[in-house]
């Protein structure tokens, strides 16, 4: 009886393992997208470069922007599948603190997604896997794109990413709070380190200004500082200048903000979340936030019944400047690449059909709207202005503001540095030395 | 002669039937245990395996291997201005929380031992920090200390000790000793548990000896108690050491190891390295400096209570 047992208890481990290895040797090509139905993706596909049947297999992993997402793309799918027999399009949406991992884990295992919805692109460009945009994108849906938005994606003079959407920033100021303190909305530094005195002398209990110098985001606090002072990461020639004099100073004015008391308690700690329920709790003045905030915070009142009497009146100007520049607004992008798996020629038409549905303007005004983003074509942002009101300065601002230096290899360490400069710098160390340290690794 | 083959056969019959019983007696042990070993072997034994010969490779951030780089992974990292001061951290964090939550763990037990009213539900409220997930628990406590609208400020300021919000996180230092207050907390249950264990095992008969024999409370404490629950401290103390030289979920939802590396320990650190920084070659290397320094610590502290004569484990 013990044998027997033991020998059916071998038997089913045998099959289970040969069931895991025969799933592991299933081909690349069917990634277990929740999207996809399996009479459109049948599990034995011999190879997603190859034509199955009649029909082109494009396999796509998204991001995962908000609740709407997942939704989206399904009735994209839908919608292509059945305007084009010719393909057979899968879409897998992953959340934001999954997908770099899934896109490594797959790139590990040599099963590359076709397209790759995603922020970065320049780690993938520098390995070699990426395709030129120019060979997988329509002329016509590529005149399309803004150029300072392709410019961001230029590698070696090529472009290797395309837009998908973008945010941008700008500064949110309490209007009762600052018509209380008596002063107008501030537009240089002076301005604005007037106006936190005055607020903290109004009522010391409210933070004037909100700074978020955190791992999260803190690379952004760096980029509104220094853009605003006429300086910038890199010069001309896309040499990293970290340790640039401006630069200092900008820092230097910031964590002078800090000392006088005139922030939040912990910049190091304190995200942009807290800060943004902190200005929507009425106990923070003035913040620079992205053009999701007024989203947030009506989220968050009427998740918590906050009476009309409790709720903040607040509105938004441009982002205050020293010795006379220009405000600059700090951008932020995303992007579709397509990944160089050796694609038939057939494949590479049937891609850039799907990019060419994809920004057709109606559809794509409607993918930017769905989560409240900005877009990244002219006429989708005529669109967007038109359709809603609210919208429309944030249309003009993401179309002049600046953008991080995503395209060259060394951001995430420069991103990490600047970080770490910030923090050490609220500690007390001196900015000029941490940031001449930092330029010297980054530099070299 | 029938009579005779007959009786002769079935000994033969028997004799091939009892070895294969006597073979499968042997190998039937290593059939059971194999499913484990082979899970063990997937789960446990490839990755230990990736991680070193990551830690031993130039990693693009893609993830893809290069190659083997002459140890070049660990060159940089112990030569990181932040190392030594992510090493110190992992050290005060580890001894802290382990040591402490022994202790107070112990002391604990002690009074979960005596016989009281209510004394079920004092255990099962001991068990609730244990129960619930670090992250929430992490939460929490940085929800009580927050000073905007931390529950610690709402009530000092309710019951009249402080009139305006107090600061309880004005330096790094005061924020790694919240974290590790934290760590003591969902600590302590383990550790109570462990003990009270060893404790309801010790026979009463050796205490009434003691009590006849004029022993105090300490000298039993001390000569009875103690040497008994050994073991139990032993095996408490070697995994706590474990878990917490390895535990994330506090440090990276109360400060991420912010500002400036300040609070961060090897595993919050690596998990930057790895997926802020894209050094994944370098993380592993971490990885690997850990799981050395784990080793070291656990065998000696084993080899060490064990040679005291405690061979019981």
């Amino acid at each position: 009886m013990k044998k027997i047992l033991a020998l059916l208890l071998a038997a089913v481990m045998v099959l289970s393992l040969a069931a895991c290895s025969n799933n592991a040797g299933t081909p690349a090509s069917n990634p277990p997208a929740e999207d996809s139905t399996p009479a459109e993706n049948p599990p034995d596909k011999p190879d997603d470069n190859q034509p199955s049947g009649d029909k082109i297999d494009i396999n796509v992993i998204a991001a995962e922007y908000g609740q709407n997402t997942k939704q989206w793309w399904a009735d994209f799918q839908k919608e292509f599948n059945a305007a084009y027999d010719n393909i057979n399009l899968t879409v897998e949406v992953v959340s934001w603190n999954d997908i770099y991992t899934v896109v490594n884990t797959r790139l590990g295992g040599n099963n590359a997604p076709d397209i790759l919805n995603i922020d970065v692109f320049a780690d993938y460009q520098s390995d070699g896997l990426l395709l030129p945009a120019q060979d997988y994108v329509s002329e016509e849906t590529y005149a399309k794109f803004y150029e300072a938005f392709l410019d961001q994606s230029v590698v070696d003079g090529t472009v290797w990413a395309i837009p998908d959407l973008a945010s941008a920033r700008a500064m949110y100021y309490n209007v009762d709070i600052l018509e209380a303190a008596g002063v107008d909305v501030p537009t240089t530094w002076d301005e604005l380190k007037a106006a936190c005195e005055a607020i903290k002398a109004y009522d010391s209990s409210i933070y004037p200004w909100g700074i978020d110098m955190t791992t999260d985001e803190g690379q952004a606090a760096f980029a509104y500082y220094i853009w605003n002072n006429g300086s910038d990461f890199t010069d001309a020639d896309g040499n990293w200048t970290l340790n640039d004099p401006k630069n200092v100073e900008a820092i230097e004015y910031a964590i002078g903000l800090y000392n006088d008391g005139l922030t939040n308690t912990d910049p190091a700690n304190e995200t942009r979340y807290n800060l943004q329920d902190l200005f929507g709790a009425g106990k923070l003045a003035m913040v620079i936030g992205p053009n999701s905030i007024p989203t947030y915070i009506a989220d968050n009142y009427a998740k918590a019944n906050t009476p009309e009497s409790e709720q903040i009146n607040y509105a938004f100007a441009a982002i205050p400047t020293n010795g006379g520049n220009a405000s600059v607004s700090a951008g932020v992008m995303d992007r579709f690449m397509c990944f160089d798996n050796g694609h038939s020629a057939e494949k590479i038409e049937a891609i850039k059909t799907f990019f060419d549905f994809f920004y057709e303007d109606s559809r794509y005004s409607d993918w930017v709207l769905m989560e409240g983003f900005l877009p990244a074509t002219s006429a989708g942002g005529e669109i967007v202005a038109s359709s809603d009101p609210n919208m429309a300065p944030w249309v003009d601002i993401v179309g002049s503001c600046k953008f991080y230096p995503t395209a060259k290899a060394e951001w995430a360490d420069v991103k990490q540095g600047v970080i770490n400069v910030e923090q050490q710098a609220l500690l007390g160390g001196n900015v000029q030395e941490l940031l001449d340290n930092l330029q010297a690794e980054i530099a070299g | 002669m029938s009579k005779l083959t007959a009786p002769k056969a079935a000994p033969a019959g028997s004799t091939t039937a009892r070895s294969g019983k006597k073979v499968f007696r042997k190998i039937e042990p290593y059939i059971w245990i194999a499913p484990s070993v082979i899970l063990m072997a997937i789960f446990i034994v490839v990755p230990i395996c990736k991680v070193f010969q990551m830690s031993m490779n130039q990693v693009t951030k893609t993830n893809q291997l290069k190659g083997f780089n002459n140890f070049e992974n660990f060159i940089k990292v112990v030569k990181a201005p932040a190392f030594t001061l992510v090493l110190k951290n992992t050290l005060v964090w580890t001894i802290a929380v382990v040591v402490l939550s022994t202790v107070l763990g112990f002391m604990l037990a002690l009074v979960l031992n005596n016989k009281f009213r209510g004394r079920k539900i004092a255990r099962a409220i001991v068990v609730f920090p244990w129960a619930t997930t670090l992250v929430i628990q992490a939460s929490a406590w940085g929800f009580i200390i927050n000073k905007d609208y931390g529950t610690l400020n709402t009530l000092l300021m309710k019951i009249g000790l402080i009139s305006q919000p107090v600061n309880w996180t004005p330096t790094p230092e005061a924020y790694f000793a919240w974290e590790i207050a934290c760590g003591i907390f969902v600590t302590i249950p383990f550790v109570t548990f462990c003990v009270l264990s060893g404790l309801q095992s010790i026979d009463t008969s050796y205490y009434e000896a003691a009590t006849v024999d004029g022993a105090n409370y300490w000298q039993k404490l001390f000569k009875i108690t103690l040497p008994l629950v050994k073991s139990s401290l032993t095996v408490s103390t070697v995994l706590n050491i474990i878990y917490v030289f390895n535990s994330f979920p506090i440090i990276w939802t109360m400060t991420k190891g912010d500002p400036a590396n300040r609070t961060d320990t090897l595993v919050t650190y690596l998990y930057k390295l790895a997926f802020y920084n894209g050094r994944s070659g370098e993380a592993a290397a971490v990885s690997v400096i850990g799981f050395l320094i784990l080793l070291v610590c656990a065998s000696v502290y084993m080899i060490y209570t064990l040679r005291k004569g405690d061979g019981d484990l």
